[in-house]
């Protein structure tokens, strides 16, 4: 056996008694390279609730006024509480619920919508949003003094913060404890896979697969009116001309 | 099923007298009024009249005065001349009489297309694979097409060394090819409080499966080195306008399941559906599903990202929201027949539907045809894959009377898909997100089946 053939199957025994993934590391070979500080300083961009990833500057209030009102109010609307084009960011938040950290209205069924600050507990998420995602058609512009700008000025309409709030990468922390959602999340919930955040793995619902007399009232208590009947299109253009069922014409009224 | 005796041959069309006029009002009146005794009374007044209906038997396929079918007794002119040559289209796509199976947007859900969802077409799919063209469509802000020679994936973070990959370079690695479904957190959404749309389409239609084909996460994690003692959370990030960042659980990556995927059935990712490089996270909401990903942070603290401090958050009746619910429960759907068709005819159907679980395999499917008082099992069309549709299906002889179609998933855990009333019990009606309940379907005499709820 020449030298280089033992010393390929040194290799292979080698290799074999490594656990799977350290063998496909060694097999990797020459795939990937190691990324550049400028490579990973440019789309490194996130910042957590806890600020890491935050990147120094400021803005005012009335910057802020001046962003919105040339890169947000279009599509946000003058003071953000448009429903237009997307959901409302402002409104629905009370004094009391600064203090309380939960906003009250989303225990009332009957509140009309829920905007973005009735619901986001972290001024991080906003910041993180507002500089990767926005403006709509040209995310990824405002500088960074802009983007905190227009985050205090969405907390200063939203009663948040007050008008000579200067927002930076210091107060940004108290501004998170003013948050009026803050304690509005649980994490007690069987719907993430792991125990990073509860223990709870049982599902919340209990149905038994009963199969002969099951105690069920069969009473209709909802369905869609007829004069609903055509809202999404006549549906028989919108199933397979062949097959066991055809679609229902509802530009026709229903048979009576 | 004991299929004796079923005249597969001769289904019978449905007499117009089989309910007479007055039980006909009643039902329409009562239906409208919402009165308890809606159906109750129509099953009693259908019964009452089903024997006078045998007398009106006929076929929705007669044979024709002039003694044969003229599709049949003509030869058709694809019989009797010369058909098209190959790669007349190099690309091939459905035949012109598909026109109907399209992806549609639901009217008034969104006021862009950019962020906005298109809903598949589930009444008009076989099996379990959803076609790539079908596929539906959810974007944050708008989709691309995008250079695979000029994408790249970073992985930095709790790692020995940030690394980047071309395409070349991640195609080079050890593949693997599953079937995963995918499914919006949001699927289902419209129906939580009441029934607002009328077809499988609009309830269900944010879901598809497909085999993906592409690498573990965790292979590459590995060779960038991870810090297992840290690491606790990852980040997920694409490269479109929305940079979508998600917040990845680690068990599913660590198990192997989570793939940085290019292949969609046989062929790369649609660029609707991510081209060229997507995250794969079976079991969980679709959202986590990073399309046009650009790269992956390992850290140990979760990352709030908007859509999981903002959106994908589930509003309990208590006012508080749960936060990183990212697993899709058990749960199914009939397909066929479904809300806004009509049945032909009276005689043998084969109800049909797709299951599905978060959680792993589907281990049964139980349907009912009477609005859930009796269930039978169904038929299971293998194989059954972990956190892929299974579909099933079960004979069924409509005999014209109301009926009420209902399907119940059960998967590996045991955990049964819960009805309307249990979930509402639960989670209240303005949840939003995670919607799986027993999807129920009336079948009218007149053959229209209608999406309702059941109190």
């Amino acid at each position: 056996m020449s030298n280089s053939r033992k010393s390929i199957i040194a290799t292979l025994a080698c290799a074999a008694a490594l656990s799977g993934l350290a063998t496909q590391a060694f097999a990797f070979e020459g795939i990937g390279r190691t990324a550049t500080p400028k490579e990973v300083a440019a789309w490194d961009i996130d910042v957590r609730p806890d600020f890491k990833g935050l990147p120094k500057g400021s803005g005012t209030v009335d910057q802020g006024m001046e962003v919105w009102e040339a890169r947000c109010e279009h599509c946000h609307g003058t003071f953000g509480d448009s429903n237009e084009v997307f959901s409302p960011i402002v409104g629905g938040i009370q004094p009391n619920d600064i203090k309380t950290g939960r906003v009250a209205n989303l225990t009332t069924p009957g509140f009309p919508g829920r905007t973005t600050f009735m619901k986001v507990p972290t001024i991080s998420t906003i910041w993180d949003y507002v500089n990767r995602a926005m403006p709509w058609t040209e995310p990824k512009s405002l500088k960074t003094d802009e983007v905190y700008a227009v985050v205090n000025y969405l907390m200063y309409l939203n009663g948040i913060v007050p008008q000579d709030f200067v927002l930076n990468e210091k107060t940004i922390h108290d501004a998170q404890a003013r948050m009026p959602n803050r304690n509005g999340m649980t994490h007690e919930h069987a719907m993430w896979p792991g125990k990073e955040f509860s223990k709870v793995s049982k599902p919340d619902t209990n149905n038994k697969a009963c199969m002969k007399n099951c105690e069920t009232e069969v009473k209709v208590s909802s369905m869609l009116p007829d004069y609903a009947r055509n809202a999404h299109g006549n549906l028989a253009e919108q199933n397979r001309l062949v097959g066991a069922q055809k679609g229902a014409d509802t530009t026709q009224p229903p048979k009576k | 099923m004991n299929l004796e005796g079923i005249n597969h041959g001769r289904v019978r069309k449905a007499p117009e007298n089989f309910l007479d006029q007055t039980g006909i009002r009643q039902v329409w009146e009562q239906a409208k009024n919402g009165r308890r005794d809606f159906l109750r009374n129509a099953f009693a007044a259908a019964a009452a009249g089903a024997a006078s209906a045998t007398a009106m038997a006929n076929t929705s396929n007669p044979v024709p005065t002039e003694g044969g079918d003229p599709n049949i007794l003509s030869l058709p002119e694809h019989s009797t001349n010369l058909g098209a040559g190959v790669v007349t289209d190099g690309y091939g796509k459905p035949s012109k009489y598909e026109s109907n199976v399209q992806r549609r947007q639901s009217p008034g859900l969104t006021q862009t297309t950019q962020a906005s969802v298109s809903f598949a077409p589930l009444q008009s799919l076989f099996g379990i694979v959803t076609p790539s063209g079908l596929h539906f469509e959810r974007h944050h802000q708008g989709w691309w097409d995008i250079d695979p020679s000029k994408h790249r994936l970073m992985i930095n973070g709790l790692v020995k060394r940030p690394m980047v990959f071309t395409m070349d370079e991640i195609m080079r690695l050890p593949s693997v090819s599953r079937f995963h479904f995918i499914e919006c957190g949001a699927n289902t959404a419209t129906e939580w409080g009441n029934v607002a749309v009328p077809t499988v389409q609009y309830t269900h239609g944010m879901i598809s499966c497909s085999e993906f084909t592409g690498v573990p996460l965790m292979s590459l994690l590995e060779l960038a080195g991870i810090d297992m003692k840290k690491a606790k959370f990852v980040l997920a990030e694409g490269a479109d306008g929305s940079s979508m960042t998600r917040t990845i659980p680690m068990s599913l990556i660590t198990s192997g399941e989570v793939l940085v995927a290019y292949g969609q059935n046989g062929e790369m990712l649609r660029p609707e559906n991510g081209y060229p490089l997507r995250l794969v996270v079976p079991g969980v909401q679709g959202v986590s599903w990073v399309k046009y990903l650009r790269r992956i942070e390992v850290g140990d603290q979760p990352y709030a990202a908007k859509d999981e401090a903002v959106h994908y958050i589930d509003l309990q009746p208590s006012g508080l929201h749960r936060q990183y619910t990212n697993l899709q429960e058990v749960k199914s759907v009939v397909t066929t027949p479904s809300g806004g068709q009509v049945l032909l005819d009276k005689g043998f159907y084969n109800i049909s539907g797709l299951a599905w679980s978060g959680r792993g395999k589907i281990k049964a499917v139980d349907v009912s045809v009477d609005g859930g008082r009796n269930w039978r099992r169904a038929r299971i069309e293998g194989p059954v894959q972990n956190k892929a549709l299974t579909r099933f299906n079960i004979d069924w002889v409509w005999d014209g009377k109301p009926a009420i179609i209902q399907s119940r998933a059960i998967d590996e855990t045991g955990h049964v898909q819960p009805n309307y009333r249990q979930l509402r019990e639960v989670r209240g009606t303005r949840s939003i997100y995670h919607n799986n309940a027993i999807q129920s379907w009336l079948v009218q005499e007149d053959g229209e089946v209608k999406n309702v709820q059941l109190s």
